[in-house]
């Protein structure tokens, strides 16, 4: 068969060096942390600067046209026919590494500040820069075996960074379930690599796409598989579960692999794999629906939480529910520009909130926060921008893409996914301002006793106040809040990009890539559609703010907190039981499986049957040895009655019969 | 085959060798003294070379003779090394049973 290879073949020496500067970095801070020591952060954070100047440089060959051959491509390592490993940099790797190694670059010089004095300081930042090599290998290989490749590095990357306080047996316990569900998503893909063997004989993009028709009737099963690839790492309902207890982990790496780029690797892969989603209806029904059902669960669950980075991880899970909608219905360029403000505003997010824990000194539960707009200006400056941004203010980054993606649900022929949408994006007003309310407006309860927050004792577990770190060493804060305040720039502008329709510098950017449509006219128009999402988001800052906004001095905010919590609904406090429904049906059967083979299968038919070889062996040997008297005429005797024996037996019986 | 050039019949010489044979065997199975089973060797020897000799006659083939002499070497060879066995297992035992050498078994 002919090899198909997308992008313009060449050697690009800045593309193979902006790969492995963070893998370098990596090393060496693994290496020489100890003589390192605060450096490494300098080192790492480095590494990731020259990675995305190398990257800026290196756009114009990913924009490269030749022939309808977009971006560069860089053969590396050749196997057996249909198994060559290469580089492709086309604009969507190329969006995709801006974000890696710039975003990942504020947050690297954020965690300078964030993890100054921990004593694994050196590692945490090889774990980082480990990330980051993972990543650029996962949106920057040429096929789907180096995608995998980079899929389960950025999942074993993942699992070191949450379970990086390995002392808290609750960080352990969600690295352990953050991988293993990422895990199954790892077989999935594996599957559809299967399937790509057997019916195209090759794994690279240019070929798999190039015979779409070659699957038949299995196409649907390929997108399927990627699809759960897709959901476990983005989480995407019912997959999703480890992402609010993958916030276990140093914030800077919430913000960096749980929000901006990690998690929307399935946004990358289904918008990697438009070629298979388009000529696949149903698969991309399934993922719409899937995108916007988690979509609004996240929303929803979002409103229930109390721990600072839950709400955020819940709204991560949301937002990446719009992305996945978009990708899913076949707004491509909507999911993607989703992605890329998302991880500006969602990265802002998480930093603000990050200074906030910081200078609670590690205090999580917004019902003990409040009243902290006076203390941290800059912060609730940078977290409102934020959530103005993900509310979609028109102007702010998130309101382009989310009516992007809402508006791409309706041309694409899914207004239910659109109606879901559009109430999603109130749901999010409401939790946002919630949150920024209870952290930043009222009174502070930081003083009140958390039984009268209606704080029960677990929960305080792993949550230790104020005084408990009054040795804290802190940081300059300057390094935490220059990486916010760049944040802040294309949090705002980011969206601009996108101003114009199908004339804008974004479509025009990605129109190589996914090959534009002419769809019938929605029949709500996009100005339209901005306004009754105005409309909604307006009405969800209302009820935060009635709600939180004003609810008078300390005494009666606690009072009313208490009661809320103690009233909260069971299903949204156990999130819809997906943990526990995920628990009976998976982890207690492959228990109850686990403890009959320890107790029934390996003792009795696996060890039973190797003594039983042993008994027989042994029985047997007995019985022959008393032959071995060591009595010289017992021997004789043998041998002449051996001797008889033939003898007889061939002059009797006789060789001819 | 020519049966003429012996003196009694084939059979005579085959159940003579046979006897022979068998007086050997039960002086092996049945004796304990060493001396008197490297003797009873011999003898299975002879019963050998008695056949060889007689058939080497019948067939006027003289294969048959020189086997003979190799297996009259071979039992010289043999007789000087079991009598070197016997009087190093005596020297060790102060006695020469054959059961005794039992002890060799693994």
């Amino acid at each position: 068969m002919i090899h198909h290879v997308m992008g313009v073949d060449g050697t690009y020496p800045l593309l193979l060096t902006l790969w492995l500067l963070p893998l370098l970095g990596g090393v060496l801070c693994w290496a020489f942390g100890p003589q390192l020591k605060t450096a490494a952060g300098w080192l790492a954070s480095g590494a990731l600067l020259a990675s995305f100047v190398l990257t800026i440089v290196a756009w114009p060959t990913a924009t490269q046209n030749l022939n309808g051959a977009v971006g560069a491509h860089q053969a590396l390592v050749s196997w057996m026919p249909g198994f060559d490993f290469g580089l492709l940099f086309d604009p969507l790797s190329l969006i995709w590494t801006c974000i890696i190694t710039g975003v990942g670059f504020l947050i690297h010089l954020y965690s300078i500040g964030y993890m100054h004095g921990d004593r694994a300081f050196a590692r945490f930042f090889a774990f980082l820069n480990f990330f980051v090599f993972a990543m650029l290998t996962l949106v920057l290989s040429d096929n789907f075996a180096g995608l995998l490749i980079g899929w389960g590095l950025v999942g074993l990357a993942s699992y070191f960074l949450i379970g990086f306080w390995f002392e808290k047996p609750s960080a352990v316990a969600a690295a352990r379930k953050a991988f293993v569900i990422n895990v199954v998503g790892d077989i999935a893909i594996m599957m559809a690599i299967f399937i790509m063997i057997a019916k195209v004989g090759s794994v690279g993009y240019g070929d798999v796409f190039s015979h779409v028709a070659a699957f038949g009737p299995t196409l649907f099963a390929v997108c399927v598989c990627l699809f759960i690839g897709a959901a476990a790492k983005s989480a995407q309902l019912p997959l999703h579960t480890w992402l609010p207890d993958a916030m276990e982990g140093p914030t800077p790496v919430s913000a960096l692999i749980h929000a901006a780029t990690m998690v929307t690797a399935g946004v990358y892969l289904i918008a990697r794999c438009a070629p298979l989603w388009n000529a696949s209806p149903d698969a991309q029904l399934l993922v719409g629906t899937v995108g916007g059902l988690t979509a609004l669960v996240g929303a929803i669950l979002g409103t229930a939480q109390w721990d600072i980075k839950r709400i955020l991880a819940y709204s991560t899970m949301s937002q990446i529910g719009y992305m996945i909608m978009g990708v899913g219905v076949g707004a491509y360029e909507g999911g993607v520009a989703h992605f890329f403000t998302h991880a500006f505003f969602k990265a802002q997010l998480f930093l603000g909130s990050g200074i906030v824990i910081h200078a609670l000194a590690n205090e999580q539960d917004v019902r003990r926060m409040g009243g902290l707009r006076k203390k941290l200006p800059f912060a609730f400056f940078a977290m409102l921008i934020g959530v103005l941004a993900i509310c979609g203010l028109p102007g702010l980054s998130g309101s382009f893409s989310k009516d992007a993606v809402i508006q791409g649900a309706l041309e694409h022929g899914h207004p239910w996914l659109y109606v879901v949408g559009v109430v999603t994006a109130g749901i999010t007003a409401y939790y946002m301002f919630r949150m920024l309310f209870l952290t930043f407006t009222g009174a502070h309860r930081g003083e009140i006793d958390p039984s009268h927050l209606g704080m029960r004792h677990p929960e305080l577990v792993g949550t230790p106040h104020g005084d408990s770190h009054s040795e804290h060493h802190h940081a300059p804060a300057w390094l935490m809040n220059v990486p916010v305040a760049i944040l802040i720039v294309p949090t705002i502008a980011a969206g601009w990009l996108l101003f114009g329709g199908g004339a804008s510098w974004w479509a025009t950017f990605f129109a190589t890539t996914f090959a534009p449509e002419t769809l019938p006219a929605a029949p709500i128009s996009e100005m339209a559609t901005t306004g009754i999402v105005l409309l909604i988001v307006a009405l969800g800052f209302l009820v935060a703010y009635l709600r939180y906004g004003r609810m008078g001095d300390a005494k009666a905010a606690a009072e009313k907190l208490r009661m809320e919590t103690v009233h909260a609904f069971p299903a949204l406090t156990n999130a819809f039981y997906f943990d526990a429904a995920l628990d009976a049906l998976f982890v207690r059967p492959a228990a109850w499986l686990g403890a009959l083979s320890a107790q029934i299968l390996d003792p009795h038919i696996i060890d039973g049957a190797v003594r039983e070889i042993v008994h027989l062996a042994r029985s047997l040997g007995n019985g022959v040895r008393a032959v071995q008297s060591g009595l010289l005429r017992a021997y004789v005797l043998l041998v002449v009655g051996g001797a008889v024996v033939f003898i007889a037996y061939y002059t009797l019986i006789g060789v001819h019969r | 085959m020519d049966l003429t050039v012996l003196p009694v019949a084939l059979g005579d010489y085959i159940g003579l060798s046979l006897v022979i044979f068998f007086i050997g065997v039960a002086g092996i199975a049945l004796r304990r003294n060493p001396l008197i089973v490297l003797m009873s060797i011999e003898l299975m020897w002879n019963a050998a070379n008695l056949l060889f000799i007689t058939f080497a006659r019948v067939y006027m083939n003289n294969a048959g003779h020189i086997f003979a002499f190799l297996v009259i070497t071979v039992a010289a060879a043999e007789a000087a090394i079991g009598l070197a066995i016997v009087v190093v297992v005596f020297r060790n035992a102060k006695n020469v049973d054959v059961d005794d050498v039992r002890i060799l078994r693994g």
